[in-house]
């Protein structure tokens, strides 16, 4: 049944938490336990907006977007604020939601110093990280996606260790890059796709425009004759690549992929819990998300091009980024390479290009940020009470905190992918997947060493923290976790359970997602025939609203209305058309 | 009740004891709740056992029932469920059997434990069961594989159960890493298998060729659970756990999962002869091998962890030569007779408080009970005539005759005198003899310690019989049958514990024992392993994170410094002097036009 709330979740989703952050602007930074609290049942109201959210989605909808809203904002650009979310945004919202009350819970007592600016910084963060999730058009996106950048470096620069400052201005100039050179490949794309006077950042234009000339690029690549080939097409050819590579570089630096990841380490190292939990949790998934939405449909001839190439640099990242473990002697640096190893499968699997891959890739994005969001958390805890990060300064914590070692044995577990949480689902199909693919043996037969490997360095972090005797005196008086603490990590706990055993849930809302992605990627290799292909993947979206601002309750139409003109930008002054 | 909700409640009657007892607390913290709990949960797993037992006998067929785990686009990618024949029902009553006599001896073993650790102790347990029921009740290799790393986990922790020790922190994570190492092997053969046929049924037949591939990484898998040469290492090394989980995990149950696995997948291996013919070697191998390290222990657990070793070397070598019932048939006979030893040793040690063997001695009169068992359970792992290991023993020897021209036979053979040598020797030393320094106080345990040392003994005596029926329940052929090998095999055996009256009786050594013991000592695999993993895998590490400080990040840091020297350096254009600006407004026009003019 729809409701007509169905249209109007989203925006509650996205800004409820600044609505909280404004809130929170009046409250007196005095009342620091006021703040907190009002933060908490901030992001719980926000988890329950998520929630509601995630019973309003049908799975196997035939719209691929859902609770979709769209609204004119700047006609002139093809700009319009489009929200809208398919199976992977949506368990990814749900994601964010679940961790933005445990991130306030986890920072009850750590941060005592300028609780207010953390508490909007949290809040904010919540917003941008959502909507860049939702956007459905790539301007919006690349806005919200920037926006996220700011409070994590304050995140970061403000409230976190030693050398805090160098690690936050790593952390943003890295991604800063990456960034402005995605904006540059955006701007190209939005020229290309659609012929002036009908120009949008639309993800359904952009997407829809560059679906044809792909499939014209890759019939006259396979003719060996492009000479004859329409204005849109030639630029194409030209230029997909490179703005393919544009694209690559943006998110490969957020996921981090092997050799853009050595902000990573220093942003974890430096970062509070909060800014740890939040940036492993969920702000490395931009990076896997933004390869799924954008950089491999809108390319996927390019896509294919460096698949090899990108599938290396994934294998590479699993196991470099599971030695990098073994070498370290600091745990929140042994816990941040294990990301890149981790994010490693996540991408090998989507690369993959085979049904089973995609599927593991995006369950490796949710269970990389439970797993590696609650160890960040429960090190958050041992952190808060010695403030030291070497495994040389602990030993023997077994004893002295029992709890804490369940919950971090448990969650260790679910790191090593042990059959039963919710890591095994995702590494095994990722690995079915790259098997299955076209891709080099060698890559899956590498990529499952890295599994090993995490089970030795993980293993041995274990024991070297927790077993053995109680080496220094600080440790004997180590607190176990207390009823708060355990509240932050058992909801984590839960979800390695429930998704290690019960897989299929959480399966069904993705595999629509899967299927999409996998035709998009596999679009115009010529192994299913054009007509149907075309009908698969091309996406539908609301009509924009009619100019005065109103919500169209009418079911999607078949093809979106295409925008009005363009003028501030005329083509010729860019030239891209006819290169 | 149906078989397959009869088969459901074994398996999930431990699950729901672990996850009691994981997350209620208390049950946990006062340690005897916890006990009783996850007795209760074995009792009820024995006795759905034994249901299925009687509705067997009564004719009920096989049954099978799986449900969908994982869909993908709309069709089961895998499986779970439920399989109840002939092996997995024989299985389940072994290890529900054992377990509930192993569980019922630790509540006066780890009597002494503080109520935590009691508590956390049995919810251990109730994790094993579930997982080892996993495995055999698996119907397809996914689910198989998924209770094989369950096990490994459970082995994990209750190694380390004394995590306070170092050694035992050691000894749980090599054991899980080995152990891990080998199942990748399970999990590309898995991979490989799917992928060719579609599909994770041990009943799936792929061309020859994939299935030696599929056989041959499984086999991995095997080498490291069961430990085999040259994985083996890590199974001494577990004797660091609590004895009774030495009885459970690493002798009856748990190591002999890597030949439930080659049982179970026996249709696959049967189209691999290349790598039937690879265990045949390893297991021979490992027979003697472990036989020989065994002679020369000083640790009673240790003699018995090697012997394990040795054992599983023999079921391996009569998978290997493609009688997977002979080496289902000693797995069965092996788990009682070894888990009768393990609890007996841990009688002992119970009673003397030290695993040294030079610390017992002349044990018979204070340990009369225990003494018995002992020596039961070593006369039938001797293979003397009549005992439940003769049979085994004989059938597993039978099946090699004129295998490889006769050598792995000649090798068991050998293997046959040496387990019988080193028992005696065992036996000589800690019951016979001069009574050692700590002996003086020993005395037997209370009835939850002697009962189930006389529940094992009487399947270590009698099982043997059951080969007939065993082999019926299991579609196999078996006959007793006299010739050659089982004259042989008797004489080998009673030599070997005549030599170890003759040799130990009178406090003598074995011959060789120098040099067996130098090769213990020095520990060649173990050193290689360890070795490989400093070099190969901390060197390697070290490197890339060296790599990784200086060579990448420095690259990065250098273009930040690039560009921040490029402006510090274009920033002094900048004067603010009028006539520097003039001057360069010259210069510039004159290079126009020079390259106006020379062009």
């Amino acid at each position: 049944m729809t409701s007509i709330y169905d249209t109007r979740i989203l925006n509650l989703v996205i800004f409820s938490p600044l609505l909280m952050a404004a809130l929170v602007l009046f409250l007196p930074r005095t009342e620091k336990a006021q703040i907190r609290a009002v933060t908490f049942v901030g992001m719980l109201f926000n988890l329950a907006t998520c929630l509601w959210a995630w019973t309003r989605f049908v799975p196997r909808h035939p719209n691929e977007f859902q609770l979709e809203y769209r609204m004119r904002w700047i006609d002139d650009l093809g700009l319009s604020y489009h929200i809208g979310v398919d199976g992977l945004a949506m368990t990814l919202v749900l994601l964010t939601g679940v961790l933005g009350p445990l991130v306030v819970l986890a920072s009850w007592t750590y941060v005592e110093e300028r609780v207010k600016e953390f508490h909007l910084a949290l809040l904010v963060l919540q917003t941008a990280l959502i909507g860049a999730v939702c956007s459905l058009d790539v301007l919006l996106f690349y806005v919200f996606f920037e926006a996220m950048l700011i409070p994590m470096y304050l995140l970061i620069g403000v409230w976190g260790a030693e050398e805090r400052q160098m690690a936050a201005t790593k952390f943003f100039l890295y991604t800063l890059v990456g960034s402005l050179l995605m904006l540059v490949a955006l701007l190209a794309a939005y020229f290309i796709a659609a012929p002036a006077g009908s120009r949008s950042f639309d993800y359904a234009t952009l997407y829809n425009g560059l679906m044809s000339l792909n499939r014209e690029v890759a019939a006259c690549t396979a003719a060996g004759d492009c000479s004859n080939v329409s204005a849109g097409a030639s630029a194409l050819l030209r230029w997909g690549p490179l703005m393919f590579i544009a694209f690559s570089i943006a998110f490969a630096i957020k996921v981090p992929m092997f050799p853009v990841h050595t902000w990573l380490p220093d942003a974890h190292v430096q970062a509070p819990v909060a800014g740890s939990m939040i940036l492993a949790g969920v702000m490395l998934k931009m990076g896997t998300f933004g390869f799924w939405r954008f950089a491999v449909p809108f390319f996927p001839v390019a896509a294919r091009q460096y698949q090899v190439i990108i599938s290396l640099l994934a294998v590479i990242g699993i196991v470099y980024g599971a030695l990098m473990c073994l070498a370290q002697k600091d745990i929140k640096k042994l816990i941040a390479y294990s990301s890149v190893s981790h994010l490693g499968y996540c991408m090998l699997g989507m690369f993959a290009f085979t049904s089973e891959g995609a599927t593991g890739s995006a369950y490796q994005m949710l269970n990389h940020g439970i797993s590696t969001g609650a160890l960040f958390l429960l090190f958050g805890f041992l952190y808060e009470r010695r403030h030291a990060r070497l495994m040389a300064d602990y030993g023997g914590i077994a004893r002295v905190m029992p709890v804490f070692t369940a919950f971090f044995l448990i969650v260790t577990f679910s790191s090593i992918a042990v059959p039963g949480t919710n890591g095994f689902v995702g590494e095994f199909l990722v690995l079915l997947g790259s098997f299955k693919s076209n891709l080099p043996m060698a890559f899956s037969v590498a990529a499952t060493t890295g599994v090993i490997l995490g089970a030795a360095y993980m293993l041995w972090m274990v024991q070297k923290v927790f077993f053995g005797t109680v080496t220094h005196q600080e440790n004997l008086g180590l607190k176990d976790l207390n009823r708060r603490e355990v509240l932050a990590v058992v909801p984590l706990l839960i979800l390695i359970a429930v998704m290690g055993l019960r897989p299929q849930p959480f399966l069904d809302m993705l595999n629509p997602s899967t299927e999409r992605f996998i035709a998009r990627a596999q679009y115009a290799s010529g192994k299913t025939d054009a007509a149907t292909e075309d009908a698969k993947v091309r996406v539908r979206v609301r009509e924009l609203p009619a100019k005065a601002d109103v919500v169209a309750e009418a079911a999607p139409a078949a093809m979106p209305r295409l925008m009005p003109t363009g003028r501030i930008l005329p083509a010729a002054a860019l030239n891209l058309q006819n290169p | 009740m149906s078989p397959v909700t009869l088969a459901l409640v074994a398996t999930l009657a431990p699950a729901v004891a672990a996850v009691l007892l994981l997350v209620v607390s208390p049950l946990r913290h006062r340690g005897a709740p916890a006990a009783w709990l996850t007795l209760a949960a074995t009792v009820t797993s024995l006795g759905a056992a034994i249901a299925l037992l009687v509705a067997r006998l009564g004719g009920a067929p096989d049954a099978r029932a799986t449900t969908s785990w994982i869909e993908q686009a709309g069709r089961p990618l895998a499986e779970v469920g439920v399989l109840i024949d002939g092996v997995s029902l024989v299985m389940l009553l072994i290890v529900c059997l054992v377990a509930l006599c192993v569980q019922l001896f630790s509540v006066a073993y780890m009597h002494d434990e503080p109520p935590k650790a009691f508590g956390r102790y049995f919810a251990l347990h109730a994790l094993f069961l579930f997982s080892m029921n996993v495995v055999v009740v698996s119907p397809n290799l996914l689910q198989l594989f998924f209770g094989w790393e369950l096990v490994g986990l459970s082995s994990y922790l209750l190694i380390g159960f004394y995590f306070a020790r170092p050694s035992a922190a050691q000894a749980a994570v090599k054991a899980f890493w080995m152990t891990k190492l080998a199942d990748m092997g399970f999990l590309f053969g898995l991979l490989v298998l799917f992928v060719s046929t579609g599909s994770f049924e041990w009943t799936s037949a792929p061309s020859a060729a994939v299935a030696t591939w599929v056989t041959g990484l499984l086999f991995v898998a095997v080498v490291g659970k069961s430990a085999q040469f040259p994985l083996h290492v890590w199974l001494p090394d577990a004797m660091e756990g609590p004895t009774p989980v030495s009885a459970l995990l690493h002798a009856a149950t748990m190591v002999a999962a890597g030949v439930f696995l080659v049982v179970r997948a026996d249709p696959l291996f049967a189209l691999a002869p290349g790598t039937r013919e690879v265990m045949l070697w390893v297991g021979s191998v490992t027979a003697v091998f472990a036989a020989g390290l065994a002679l020369v222990q000083r640790d009673l657990k240790k003699v018995l962890a090697f012997s394990t070793c040795s054992q599983l070397g023999y079921m391996v070598a009569a998978l290997g030569a493609g009688q997977a019932f002979a080496g289902f048939f000693h797995l069965g006979t092996h788990a009682f007779f070894k888990a009768l030893l393990f609890l007996a040793a841990g009688s002992v040690i119970h009673a003397v408080h030290s695993n040294a063997i030079d610390d017992m001695g002349g044990l018979r009169k204070k340990l009369p009970l225990t003494t018995g068992a002992f020596v039961i359970g070593a006369l039938s792992l001797a293979g003397v005539p009549g005992f439940a290991g003769f049979f085994s023993k004989d059938l597993v020897l039978s099946s090699l005759e004129g295998k490889a021209s006769w050598v792995p036979w000649a090798m068991l053979l050998f293997a046959a005198f040496l387990t019988a040598f080193y028992m005696g020797r065992v036996v000589i030393k800690v019951f016979w003899g001069e009574p050692g320094a700590r002996a003086e106080h020993a005395h037997e345990g209370n009835l939850a310690m002697t009962g189930p040392l006389v529940v094992l003994a009487v399947p270590s005596l009698a099982s043997g019989v059951l080969g007939g029926w065993l082999a019926t329940q299991t579609s196999a052929e078996y006959h007793l049958h006299l010739g050659l090998t089982p004259v042989l095999a008797t004489v080998m055996s009673l030599a070997g514990l005549g030599a170890a009256v003759v040799v130990f009786g009178r406090g003598g050594k074995a011959p060789l024992t120098a040099v067996l013991e130098r090769l213990d000592t020095f520990s060649l695999v173990d050193r290689a392993w360890a070795g490989g993993y400093r070099l190969g895998l901390l060197g390697v590490s070290a490197l890339a994170g060296w790599v990784d400080r200086y060579l990448i990040d420095g690259l990065m840091n250098f273009a930040g410094w690039a560009a921040l020297e490029g402006g510090t350096s274009a920033r002094r254009l900048q004067t603010g002097l009028v006539r520097d600006y003039a001057l360069m407004v010259v210069v510039g026009v004159l290079a126009l036009v020079l390259i106006g003019v020379l062009r």
